[in-house]
């Protein structure tokens, strides 16, 4: 076990300087001299050449690279062109505000989904196992930002039960968690079902059911273990596209965020702190993926023997 | 105490039903199993053997399966007619079974003590404690060395052999009075197989429960059976005791699969084999189901399905050649061709 | 000589007996898909949208970008079927216009990114070894960043418009294509008949996209229809953030975020433009699980 993360540890290192490799080239990619992007508008000749010998802007690429890198990993993500502070300090503050609002979310796919499938899975092609895959298919199809929009316009609008946009407190998560949360809830669900259906027919349910056990402890103890197991590769690769929906999430509610700092960067063409965002997120994906590596090999010891 | 009956099945009937018709895997079983003795049930795969295990516990998959007719009188109360709160009692403590497959037929990830201990608690009421402690002694008493260590493993870390004596010692953890062992050694090689034989021949003494063995392979029938039913397309079509099926097969097909037997001291040039192909359950002919791979067919073979007959006492045999009809067709016949 | 003459006639067999194969499917493809009601319909749905690309003219009784302000934000009325924008514009005909780039959009960033991962996947899977490495750790690298967040990464350095948001949505279906065909190619060169049309002499470009690539058209197919709906939807969200199709452009996404602004007053200038996303992404869904059933035996019931 110790030595299977290790090994996945040493598989990441690639990962995450191709990462930071592409995330480099963002600014190569901008049209344009970098310095004098760099510089912001109206800045002097003078002061553009300053900042392409102070950054090193002169030197050839793979060298801008490594030394990209190594004021990475000092924590160095360089400075906001708007205002000149250290990008890494504006993460520090929209981070936490982005994870929480991820944590709810996966919280609610996790939850949602699992109860949703399991209610479809007990009763194959029943009214409630039609109803839950509809509904299912609908929240893959929905677009967050529209389903956030509409959530927005009955609960907060409409029916004032909850706090239309803004991140001050607990009413304020339940709606961007919801939207978020939604379209990994319908991919949870649609595979925890079809998980749960090859597992039903297999023979040690059959064995299960005929040792007399209760039906709740046949489906809860030895159909849902086994059935799970795929199910945690597929709630780790929502985690990825939900670290995304972040960005349209966070833009519908108002949420200042690390999806919505890297929008808003956009626009200004604030491009080390777009950089920084990029970067970051893609690292939490990065890990979270590790982590749900690891909690699958926990989970499914069988595979030590292949 | 012996000689009592444990299970009776009468005319049972499983059909499966689906869009392209009415399979009838079980189609009229009829037999008797006393306490303490063994049942063999011997037959070519897809005759329906399986399912006539599964339906004695009702665990058909249904949809699409059904047990359309019969009753399976368990000390003669009716497991059709039960409710499946009832029957759910009876599983895995009065009636329990062993699979065919080692290898999935155990949850990959529950150890395996906790698989046995958690029948012990279900049906005798156990405390964890108490029924942990039994599924271990089970577990040694199936020949397990180091039974406290094998019962927290699970099943992956254990060979097929090993797996397959776990599923025994679950079966029999509750002393079950009948036990129901649908092919339990073909999927091991053959040395694990005697040893298994062996096991379940021990504890059978032991506890005195009923066995019904399900197999295709009439050497494990010798040696573990003491009356034996021959299932040929979803019918009875011969039963014996297993000393006298041997040397007296009286069915055409029970001739047929001994004669397809490797014989060790007998210099064969070649096994023999039935020709032909088992009817689709889907589409039984409406005569004797045998008849088109019979030696022996006639007319009447073709046109009417023969009954179960005793031909002797403990010897039943479905087919036409042991009856009335047949003897005064065949002189019949004589006259014609004299 | 004898020895190659049979080997051609042994190589002839197999690929007859593969093609053979090929049509057998092909007809098991058509009678279950036809059989799939959820399928039927999410075709039906997908051809009324590519229906109204062509008869947006037609069909759209106001000029989508003339600006009426005296008309401006009208509920759905009997003249105006979905109601007014803000510049007094028809919803109803601005949104016929735009399923034009919003599918638009979605075919051309699948369409491209499918090109490139499919020969990706050809070439990492066919020839394996270093070229395979190299091929598969890039992969990893593109597949590693969240989301949209690749494709707002290169947004960033292209800047805001249409096209660019195309590039980058299909950058981002990449990897998803090489994955999966370079799985696919390497099943599929174990099998016997390229073995005999290698020793035939065939080179490897014959073999690679006469031979190889028919064989595994159905799961491009599937994953082609499920990245539609995924790239429709990721598009869309990028110009409702500001940085794909820049007003006055009836572009779904993009009017639903200048209908946002607007959700207190007249909350239909966001509905109807989210529906039109929402149906033609339940078309692609439902087509999608349609077609992976029928042409993916081992996930049938």
């Amino acid at each position: 076990m110790f030595l299977f993360i290790l090994k996945r540890l040493a598989q990441i290192v690639p990962v995450i300087l191709g990462v930071t490799l592409v995330v480099f080239l963002i600014m190569q990619m901008v049209p344009g001299d970098s310095a004098v992007i760099l510089a912001g508008e109206g800045a002097s000749i003078e002061t553009v050449e300053e900042l392409r010998e102070n950054l090193g802007l002169n030197k050839p690429l793979y060298e801008q690279y490594f030394s990209y890198i190594a004021n990475v990993f000092q924590g160095d993500f360089g400075n906001s062109l708007k205002n000149n502070q250290p990008v890494l300090d504006e993460i520090m503050i929209r981070l936490p505000i982005t994870m929480e609002l991820a944590f709810f979310s996966i919280l609610i796919t996790i939850v949602l989904g699992l109860i949703a499938g399991i209610i479809s899975a007990i009763r194959p092609y029943s009214l409630s196992d039609i109803g839950v895959m509809v509904v299912a298919l609908l929240g893959i199809s929905l677009p967050s930002f529209w389903l956030g929009l509409l959530l927005m316009y009955v609960f907060s609008i409409k029916l004032q039960w909850l706090p239309v946009a803004g991140w001050d407190s607990a009413a304020h998560i339940i709606l961007p968690a919801i939207t978020l949360g939604a379209g990994g809830a319908a991919i949870v669900a649609r595979m925890t079902r079809s998980s749960m259906l090859e597992v039903v027919g297999q023979d040690y349910v059959r064995t299960a059911r005929a040792k007399g056990l209760k039906e709740h402890v046949i489906i809860y103890k030895h159909a849902l273990r086994n059935a799970l197991i795929p199910v945690i590769t597929v709630v780790g690769l929502q985690f990825g596209s939900l670290l995304g929906g972040t960005v349209l999430v966070e833009s519908v509610f108002a949420i200042n965020g690390i999806g919505r700092m890297i929008v808003d960067a956009i626009r200004t063409r604030d491009i080390p702190m777009v950089q920084g965002g990029v970067l970051i997120a893609s690292l939490v994906f990065v890990f979270v993926n590790l982590l749900v590596d690891i909690m699958y090999r926990v989970f499914n010891k069988r595979i030590d023997l292949n | 105490m012996k000689n009592e009956v444990v299970l009776e099945v009468k005319n049972l009937k499983t059909h499966f039903i689906s869009k392209k018709g009415i399979a009838k895997a079980v189609d009229g079983i009829d037999f008797v199993l006393r306490r303490g003795e063994t049942l063999g049930i011997v037959g070519e795969s897809g005759c329906g053997k399986s399912m006539t295990s599964l339906s004695i516990l009702r665990l058909i998959p249904s949809p699409p399966g059904k047990i359309v007719d019969g009753e399976i009188l368990l000390n003669g109360k009716d497991l059709v007619k039960m409710s499946n709160e009832e029957l759910r009692k009876i599983r895995g403590n009065q009636i329990s079974m062993i699979f065919q497959e080692p290898m999935t037929s155990l949850n990959p990830v529950i150890p395996v003590g906790e698989q046995i201990a958690e029948a012990l608690r279900l049906h005798q009421g156990l405390s964890k404690r108490q029924a942990w402690d039994k599924s271990v002694e089970m577990i040694g008493l199936v020949g397990i060395p180091s039974p406290e260590k094998r019962a927290k493993q699970e099943p992956f870390q254990l060979s097929g052999g090993m797996r397959q004596r776990i599923m025994i010692a679950m079966a029999l953890a509750c002393t079950p009075e009948v036990l129901i062992a649908d092919e339990p050694t073909t999927a091991l090689d053959v040395t694990i197989q005697a040893q298994i034989l062996e096991i379940m021949k021990d504890l059978q003494k032991k506890i005195g429960m009923g066995i019904i063995f399900i197999t295709h392979d009439l050497g494990v029938v010798a040696e573990m059976c003491d009356q034996v039913g021959v299932m040929y397309a979803g019918q009875i079509v011969e039963h014996q005791n297993s000393a006298t099926l041997f040397r007296n097969p009286l069915h055409p097909y029970t001739q047929g699969l001994i004669g397809s037997l490797p014989k060790l001291y007998e210099n064969q040039e070649e096994l023999q084999i039935i020709e032909g192909t088992v009817p689709s359950p889907y589409d039984y002919p409406d005569g004797c189901r045998f008849a088109e791979r019979c030696p022996f067919a006639q007319k009447m073979c073709i046109e009417k399905q023969p009954e179960l007959i005793q031909y002797d006492e403990d010897m039943k045999v479905r087919c036409w050649k042991y009856t009335a009809q047949w003897q005064e067709e065949s002189s019949s016949r004589e006259m014609v061709t004299q | 000589m004898t020895v190659n003459a049979s080997l051609v006639v042994d190589t002839a067999e197999l690929l007859l007996a593969r093609r053979q194969v090929r049509s057998e499917k092909r007809k098991a493809f058509f009678s279950a898909i036809g059989q799939n009601k959820a399928a039927v319909v999410g075709g039906i749905i997908i051809l009324l949208y590519i229906s109204m690309t062509f008869l947006a003219p037609i069909l759209a009784p106001y000029d989508p970008y003339e600006i009426n302000l005296k008309d401006k934000l009208q509920s759905p009325s009997g003249d105006h079927w979905m109601g007014t924008d803000d510049k007094g514009r028809d919803i109803l005909s601005r949104i016929l216009y735009g399923s034009r780039l919003s599918l638009g959009v979605g075919f051309s960033s699948v369409f491209f990114g499918a090109s490139i991962g499919i020969i990706l996947g050809l070439v990492a899977g066919y020839y394996g070894k270093w070229i395979d490495t190299i091929i598969s750790r890039c992969l990893d690298v593109m597949l590693a960043f969240p989301g949209i967040l690749l494709a707002l990464a290169i947004i960033s350095a292209l800047g805001p418009s249409l096209i660019n948001v195309t590039v980058a949505v299909g950058v981002f279906s990449i990897p998803l294509f090489a994955r999966i065909v370079r799985g696919s190619t390497m099943e599929v060169k174990q099998l016997e008949y390229i073995d005999a049309i290698r020793t035939l002499g065939a080179n490897d470009f014959i073999i690679i996209f006469r031979h190889i690539f028919p064989n595994i058209l159905s799961p491009i197919i599937v994953q082609g229809t499920m990245r539609l709906a995924t790239a429709i939807l990721s598009a869309a969200g990028l110009s409702f953030l500001g940085l794909g199709a820049q007003p006055p452009s009836p572009e779904w996404g993009a009017m639903l975020s200048s209908g946002r602004d607007f959700i207190f007053s007249a909350p239909y200038m966001a509905i109807f433009p989210g529906l039109m996303i929402s149906v033609l992404v339940l078309g692609f869904n439902l087509f999608g699980d349609g077609l992976r059933d029928a042409l993916d035996p081992r996930m049938k019931k």
